[in-house]
């Protein structure tokens, strides 16, 4: 029972970072047809930003994550006037997109290895605080992830609904040309779909280095794979969908684990899991946990 | 004496060049041809370098059979990759493909008692109690050294005998890529490039035609990755990340996205672009340390590719009214 609660726990946790960094890549995909390989390395440099201010040049905390934020929804805006814009308009095919992406990651994460040079970082909270709930032992620190990550989605989630400007992000995934001859501002809408990636990249890199305790450069990459499995999980372009792929994934991952499931799966090979969770499920469903099966004409 | 002037640094930066060439060229099949985007490529060449390190050092099979077993692994390896998400979407089979030779990375690196994990193919279990799978074929080279040595005098070393070998195997699979073209399985291939409809119209079985594809590039891949294997002697996981699929992709846009005849040139221009520039000893590279240097050189493949699809979507040597028609 303790094993299971604690693994329940670190299963929602690893999933609600899943799922915030899920749905800035489903709603990038969404929008603008674009895989965004760079997004893990987004994640990382947020963390990156907001460990060197608030570490290296002790400035509080709150102030460092709020820069990183800025900092990742600038990179953004300003990655999509170089190039992204150029290929939308060059009408360019998906090879040329997923290239220039990978050359995007390519470029930040070794900027990263350059600007703040190799090895780890840890944020300055006690990771080791812990107590005891049902005989499992949950650290202070994830629950404040996991309750932060979780109001961080529930905000998301209502402005989406609520707010014009998320109403025309819903109706430009389902029908770009569609919503641009309604009269919907595509620049708009662009602009805010790089804003709230940002923020979204940034608080879940920053999230997971909080919660792994030390990390490297390489953090954002090792967590990209699964979290693209988590977008095609719960449909590729579907925001809810990716929420929803996340935190099953997370779950997955982390249940896989326990040892009544052939003695537990060694962790080392949870990217595996995720994966072969995916593989299973686009067997079954192949548009998805959400997805509709496109109507053929 | 500054490596950049040294033949034997040429002479290794050619042998790469040869054998991302032929790693390119199984790509090219699939993507030239069928329109197929893969992204796991590397994952062939692992799987083909490791089956035949095992085979050899574990259970002391002859070298060339166990290469040829190692080539049919990665055709396997295609043959899985294909049927399990070849009915995907595009974009969908591109992560599940990156996905694919992540796993086969993920697996390489923990399995130790198969393939040694992470020390690499020195800690594969072998029954004479020294890991290597490179003695038969050392033998070999040292014979072909000789034999060359007239000719090429002092740079009759070990690295140029197995360049004329992988050469000679590239230009080899070049000529039978080029003739593959030509067939009418390689017609119906660039029909299923536009649309699934028309060629299925006409009774073909698009998703065994796009299989196939697959499976001929891995099988070209694999051997890509014996020659790996032999160059290196030692067989690290970490070899096998993604970026090497991406290596393959920049030779192919470099040489011209569609074209056959352009992998090769596209293979030497990135391989001097890659290794050359460890030895730029000239501002702005001097301003870095040679860590931040290794940092700057896979920036600079990162700018080169991004340049690349702004400007020349069709690659340095290809025609642009063949990306847009086929």
């Amino acid at each position: 029972m303790a094993e299971f609660v604690q693994l329940l726990f670190n299963g929602l946790v690893t999933g609600s970072i899943l799922a915030m960094a899920a749905v800035g890549v489903s709603l990038v995909y969404g929008v603008l047809r674009l895989v965004n390989f760079a997004a893990g390395d987004f994640m990382t440099l947020g963390a990156f930003i907001a460990v060197f201010l608030s570490i290296s040049k002790g400035l509080p905390l709150i102030f460092s994550v709020i820069v990183a934020i800025l900092g990742i929804c600038l990179l953004g805006l300003a990655l999509d006037w170089l190039l992204w814009k150029r290929l939308r308009d060059n009408k360019a095919g998906t090879l040329a997109l997923f290239l220039v992406a990978t050359g995007v990651a390519l470029i930040l994460r070794q900027s990263i290895l350059m600007i703040f040079s190799s090895g780890s970082r840890k944020f300055a909270i006690n990771e080791t605080a812990t107590f005891g709930f049902l005989g499992a032992q949950i650290a202070t620190s994830q629950l404040i992830v996991l309750l932060l990550a979780t109001s961080a989605i529930i905000t998301l989630g209502l402005f989406m609904a609520k707010s014009t400007i998320g109403k025309d992000m819903r109706a430009f995934s389902d029908n770009a040309s569609l919503a641009a001859v309604s009269g919907i501002n595509v620049n708009k809408v662009v602009r805010y779909v790089w804003i709230i990636n940002g923020i979204l990249s940034a608080l879940a890199g920053i999230f997971q280095g909080m919660v792994q305790g030390r990390f490297d450069s390489t953090m954002g990459w090792t967590l990209l794979l699964p979290i693209f499995a988590a977008v095609v999980l719960g449909t590729i372009g579907d925001a809810y969908g990716a929420l929803l792929g996340g935190m099953t994934l997370g779950l997955v991952m982390e249940m896989s684990t326990w040892h009544i499931f052939f003695g537990g799966i060694p962790s080392s090979y949870k990217p595996v899991v995720a994966f072969a969770t995916l593989g299973i499920v686009l067997l079954v469903k192949p548009e998805g946990l959400l997805g509709v099966k496109a109507r053929s004409i | 004496m500054n490596a950049f002037v040294q033949p034997g640094f040429w002479i290794f930066v050619l042998l790469m060049a040869g054998i991302y060439c032929i790693f390119a060229l199984g790509l090219q099949v699939q993507y030239g041809l069928g329109g197929i985007l893969n992204f796991g490529h590397v994952a062939m060449m692992a799987l083909s370098s490791y089956t035949m390190a095992i085979l050899v050092i574990t259970y002391n099979w002859n070298l060339y059979l166990a290469c040829f077993a190692g080539v049919v692994m990665a055709g396997l390896g295609g043959a899985f990759l294909g049927l399990t998400t070849l009915r995907l979407r595009g974009d969908y089979f591109s992560i599940v493909s990156i996905a694919f030779s992540e796993i086969v990375r993920y697996i390489i690196h923990n399995s130790d008692h198969l393939t040694g994990g992470a020390q690499g193919s020195l800690n594969i279990p072998s029954t004479r109690g020294f890991a290597s799978y490179t003695d038969q074929f050392n033998k070999v080279l040292i014979n072909i050294q000789g034999k060359i040595k007239p000719i090429f005098g002092s740079f009759a070393s070990r690295d140029m005998a197995l360049l004329l070998i992988v050469w000679l195997s590239a230009i080899i699979l070049l000529i039978c890529m080029s003739f593959i073209q030509r067939t009418s399985w390689a017609r119906v291939l660039r029909a299923t490039r536009e649309d699934d409809d028309v060629p299925a119209s006409l009774g073909k079985n698009v998703f065994l035609f796009r299989l196939s594809a697959v499976i001929l590039g891995s099988v070209v891949g694999g051997i890509a990755g014996i020659y790996w294997a032999l160059e290196f002697s030692i067989l690290d996981p970490a070899d096998f990340q993604t970026i090497v699929t991406f290596f393959a992709w920049m030779v192919i846009i470099l040489g011209g996205a569609t074209r056959v005849k352009g992998v090769p040139l596209g293979a030497l221009f990135f391989g001097f672009l890659y290794a050359g520039t460890r030895f730029f000893q000239f501002p702005p590279f001097t301003w870095f340390d040679s860590v931040q240097r290794a940092y700057l050189r896979i920036m600079i493949i990162g700018f080169v590719l991004i340049f690349l699809m702004l400007k020349r979507p069709q690659g340095i040597f290809g025609k642009r009214a063949e990306m847009v028609l086929e």
